[in-house]
Order: C-alpha cells, then sequence, then structure tokens
C-alpha cells in the first residue's frame, strides 16, 4: 500500500532524511518510532505531499506522491503532530470544511460520521478554541477520518496529553485498528506502540535502523535487573548460572543487570531469592531495543 | 471552483467570527460616513455661496464635487483598512498549522491562494455594500449619475483587489500577523506614493511611475470613464501578485 525508496530530505546542509526505503501492506498498523529530530515527521510529510523530497520516490497504493498527489491525498487522512484547527470554528463546521476540502460528497453527514466516530458528540457545537487539548486532538483526528480514507498517518496523536487524555486517545486508536486501515503510528509512548502495532520501523539520525515485526525484532536478547539484599561474588555466580543468562553486571548499591536469552525472569527470581530479592524488573521489550538502536547501547 | 468557493465561505466567515472583522467594518462605515456628511455639508454651503453670488450660479456637479471625492477618501480610508484584513490570510494559517490542512488536502495551491483572494474580496463587498445608502441619499437629494456611480464602484473594488493581492503576498511571508500588517501596509503605501513622485519627476521616470502608480489609475474611473487599459491594470497588478503568492505557498512544500 505504501512503499518508500530512498527517500532524502535536505536542507541546505542539513540532512533531515537519508535513503530511507520502507513498505507497509494494505491493513497493516506500522508503528514508526525515532527520537525527535531522527526524521519521523519529514517522513510523513513527505508521504502526505505537505513537503517536497530531494531524492528518492514514494507510493501510495501504486500512486507517485509527487506526481499524482491529489490522488494520493484523496486516499490518505493524516493528523500531525500539532492538529491543523482553525480554533474560531466550530467543531462540527470545521470538520465539514475539512470534508469539503477532501472532496466529499455530503460533508455535513461525513463530518457527522467522523465526529461520532471519535467521541465528540457532545462537543460538536463549541468552538475549537474553548475545547481541551485532548479534544482538539480528537478534532484533528476527526478532520483525517472524515474521508474515510483507506491509509491514517498519525504523526504523535497523545504528544502533550495528560494520562487520562492519553488513555482515551489510545482506545480510540484502538479502535480505528479495527477498521483494517493502513496505519502509520508515530508515538513516544511505547506502550501504545506494542498494544497497537504488529510492525515498528525504528529511525535514527535520518535513517532507518530496524524494520520487523515486534516479535522478531532484535533477537531474544532481553536485559532483566534484580536488587538482592547481599549482592557480591556468590550473588553474581549463582545468577551466572542461570540457564540462558550471557552476562551480569554489578551496577552497585545491591543492583545486578543480567543479559538473557529470552524470558529467564521466573529462573532469575529463584536464584536470587537466598540473597534476599528486594526486586526484579525486565525492561519492556520494544524499549530496550529501542534503547539500544537510537542510543548505541542499552544504558 | 468548489474548493475555492469552500476556502472562499471559510475566510469571509471568520471575518465575522473575529473582532478584527466587525471592527474594520465599523470604522470603514464610521469614517466613510464622516467624509460623507462633511462632503455633503459643504456642497450644500457652496451650493448656497453661489446661488447667491452677484456673478450668477454656476452649475455645481454632484458628480465632480461630491461623488468623487467621496470615492478618492474611500480609497485612502481602504488603503489603511485592506491590509488589516490581509494580515491574517496566512500568517495565522501559518501560526496555527492550518495550512497543513489546506496543502495535505486534495486541491492546488492555485485554488488555495484563490479561495483566500475570494473571502477577502467577497468581506470588502460586503464593506462597499454598506456604503450604499450613502448614494441612496445623493440619488434621493441630487440626480447624480448612474454611470459616475458604477464606475466609482468598480474602482474601488479593483484598488481593493490590488490591495488584497498585495496584502496576500506580505502575509504569506510571515506568521506574525504585525509583521504581514506593517509590511502590506508599507509596499501599498509606496505603491500610491509613486503618483506623487511622478509630478516631481521628467521624462522616462516619470512615465514609469506614473503608470506603476496605483492612484492614477483611479483617477478616470471615479469620473466615469472606463478605460480598459485602467481595467487590464488592475487585473495584471493583482494577476501578478496572485502569482507571487503562489510561488510563495508552493516554496512552504520546500522549506
Amino acid at each position: 500500500m505504501i512503499r518508500v525508496e530512498h527517500l532524502t530530505k535536505r536542507y541546505g546542509a542539513t540532512t533531515a532524511i537519508e535513503d530511507v526505503s520502507f513498505e507497509v501492506p494494505k491493513g497493516q498498523v506500522v508503528g514508526f518510532l525515532g527520537p525527535n529530530g531522527a526524521g519521523k515527521s519529514t517522513t510523513m510529510r513527505i508521504l502526505t505531499g505537505s513537503l517536497g523530497a530531494t531524492e528518492g520516490r514514494a507510493t501510495v497504493d501504486g500512486r507517485d506522491v509527487f506526481t499524482d498527489a491529489r490522488e494520493v491525498k484523496r486516499r490518505i487522512g493524516y493528523l500531525p503532530e500539532v492538529p491543523p484547527l482553525y480554533p474560531n470554528m466550530v467543531v462540527r463546521d470545521y470538520v465539514a470544511f475539512a470534508g469539503q476540502l477532501k472532496g466529499v460528497k455530503d460533508p455535513v453527514a461525513a463530518a457527522e460520521r467522523a465526529i461520532s466516530r471519535v467521541g465528540l458528540g457532545k462537543v460538536g457545537h463549541r468552538i475549537i478554541e474553548h475545547l481541551s487539548k485532548g479534544y482538539r486532538q480528537r478534532v484533528g483526528l476527526a478532520q483525517a477520518l472524515v474521508h474515510d480514507p483507506e491509509v491514517l498517518i498519525l504523526d504523535e496523536p497523545n504528544s502533550g496529553l495528560d494520562p487520562a487524555q492519553r488513555v482515551e486517545i489510545r482506545d480510540l486508536l484502538h479502535d480505528l485498528v479495527e477498521d483494517k486501515r493502513t496505519i502509520i503510528l508515530s508515538t513516544h509512548v511505547l506502550a501504545d506502540i506494542e498494544a497497537i502495532c504488529r510492525r515498528v520501523i525504528i529511525i535514527n539520525k535520518g535513517r532507518i535502523v530496524a524494520e520487523d515485526d515486534i516479535e522478531r525484532l532484535g533477537g531474544e536478547q532481553r536485559t532483566v535487573t534484580v536488587a538482592v539484599a547481599r549482592a557480591g561474588e556468590a550473588a553474581i555466580a549463582a545468577l551466572r548460572a542461570v540457564e540462558g543468562v550471557s552476562a551480569v553486571v554489578d551496577e552497585g548499591d545491591g543492583r545486578l543487570r543480567l543479559t538473557t536469552d529470552g524470558d529467564r525472569r521466573e529462573h532469575v527470581a529463584n536464584a536470587a531469592a537466598p540473597f534476599g530479592l528486594l526486586e526484579l524488573s525486565g525492561r519492556a521489550r520494544l524499549e530496550e531495543i529501542y534503547l539500544r538502536l537510537t542510543m548505541g547501547a542499552t544504558p | 471552483m468548489r474548493n475555492i468557493l469552500a476556502i472562499a465561505r471559510r475566510e469571509l466567515s471568520a471575518y465575522f467570527a473575529t473582532p478584527v472583522g466587525w471592527l474594520a467594518l465599523s470604522a470603514f462605515l464610521l469614517i466613510t460616513g464622516f467624509f460623507f456628511a462633511a462632503l455633503v455639508s459643504l456642497y450644500s454651503m457652496q451650493s448656497a455661496e453661489q446661488a447667491f453670488s452677484p456673478y450668477g450660479a454656476p452649475d455645481m456637479n454632484l458628480n465632480e464635487y461630491l461623488v468623487a471625492p467621496f470615492f478618492g477618501n474611500t480609497a485612502i480610508i481602504l488603503l489603511f483598512i485592506v491590509p488589516a484584513l490581509t494580515m491574517r490570510l496566512f500568517a495565522e494559517d501559518r501560526k496555527t498549522r492550518a495550512l497543513e490542512l489546506l496543502l495535505t488536502s486534495p486541491i492546488t495551491t492555485t485554488e488555495i491562494v484563490l479561495g483566500k483572494f475570494v473571502g477577502a474580496m467577497g468581506f470588502i463587498a460586503v464593506m462597499l455594500a454598506c456604503t450604499l445608502h450613502y448614494v441612496g441619499v445623493l440619488f434621493y437629494l441630487g440626480d447624480p449619475d448612474v454611470g459616475v456611480v458604477a464606475s466609482s464602484y468598480l474602482a474601488m473594488f479593483l484598488l481593493s483587489g490590488a490591495f488584497v493581492s498585495v496584502g496576500l503576498v506580505t502575509s504569506s511571508f510571515t506568521e506574525n500577523q504585525v509583521v504581514s500588517l506593517v509590511l502590506g501596509f508599507g509596499m501599498l503605501l509606496l505603491l500610491w506614493v509613486l503618483g506623487w513622485a511622478e509630478s516631481a519627476s521628467t521624462g522616462l521616470t516619470a512615465e514609469v511611475l506614473g503608470f506603476a502608480s496605483l492612484i492614477n489609475r483611479m483617477e478616470d474611473l471615479t469620473k466615469g470613464l472606463v478605460h480598459t487599459r485602467d481595467v487590464a491594470y488592475y487585473l495584471s497588478f493583482i494577476s501578478f501578485f496572485l502569482f507571487a503568492t503562489h510561488q510563495r505557498v508552493e516554496a512552504f512544500r520546500w522549506s
């Protein structure tokens, strides 16, 4: 559905993305990860036609985003990091206006559908600038959905939201995934990516550094940290003897960091118990891989 | 066309959704109303003086003594008010990031620019329509030439079009509405005073300055003389600045 080939974007001497290539099959939900300034938004803006590329090619449903931009834009719903809202407009009028621009035959009816889809029914008559940030984000989502696009590109839909609003938006994204649309989702909330996406693309310093199913990403290697009351040579030796543990590093203060092959938390807990196990934490798998790929090594 | 009208409608309604539109409309009507009342009063006084003149009463032409000065003053008021109307057209969209909605919708840059232009012109049409009752008073009390009045309104509309096109391009260069206002007003003032500089120049310089001046082209129109060259001048002027705006908006895709 989406094919990106050797995409490069330079701003003068600065390279925002370089030789970026990936594919997203129809109906797949892909998490797009990377630190701030890694090139996520640039890639998304190129795909949505709001930014040109220096080199490379991108197609959506076989149509070139540069030469057949109009047709591509009809197929894409885009929510930028800052929702593109007109603060003085009433929610319902704004979404209908977006529908008109996107060529919907009956923009008023389409706006009503999109508004109810994102749970804005109660505030449809209100002026956008009077809404909370969470609701404004929903208005942005309604705008992206108003023409019922095959592809959704969402750039950090939960940035700047409080925890309750984040949960609301995550639930909404869950619902959207069930629509069987092709979705590219960029967010810093890795738990959301793990919950919603099957596949991730990780970009760092303008280059793709990983692209795979979450299950297969980064092999089987994981990190477990234990805190014991009596850390010492004996504890380290006991933990190193656990099957699947490849390394044990003493971080001081009774904390030991273990590198394991697969999920060995139960065996590690059993081995650490005689030394006064105080705490055991296994960093979320995606977070671990993300940090390793974007920061060079596991901190 | 559908997209142009959709954008124009949104822009037009935005003027009525913010204080700027109402303030501009109120100020325009207040000032034009003051000038109209002052001109009528002056005309009446002069007519009365002429009527009692021992040398006889020459004909005081209503079109020459009232209609032309009224529209001359209206043009100057528009020079001040139009930049305040156009300052937000692109600057606000850039600041709120709403421009991204337009750039990622299946519409062309030409449609975006024309939509905003038509929206602003729609508001100016409302402003000018609100002055029709002044003309109604003239028709009720006197006998102004319909042709002169119609061509004067045409002049105001073309002049406003030129002002809006300049305002559009200056608005596209900044996210700051105040900067947009100052740039727009500065450019218009410069184009306005070229006519004055013409009288202080000679030869080719005077010809060029006279040609570029926005004010010179209006004079014949407010006298009821509609020359194709004047209308073509304004249309070319508007087209040039709309094209410049188009190019500027296209450049957003590369910045």
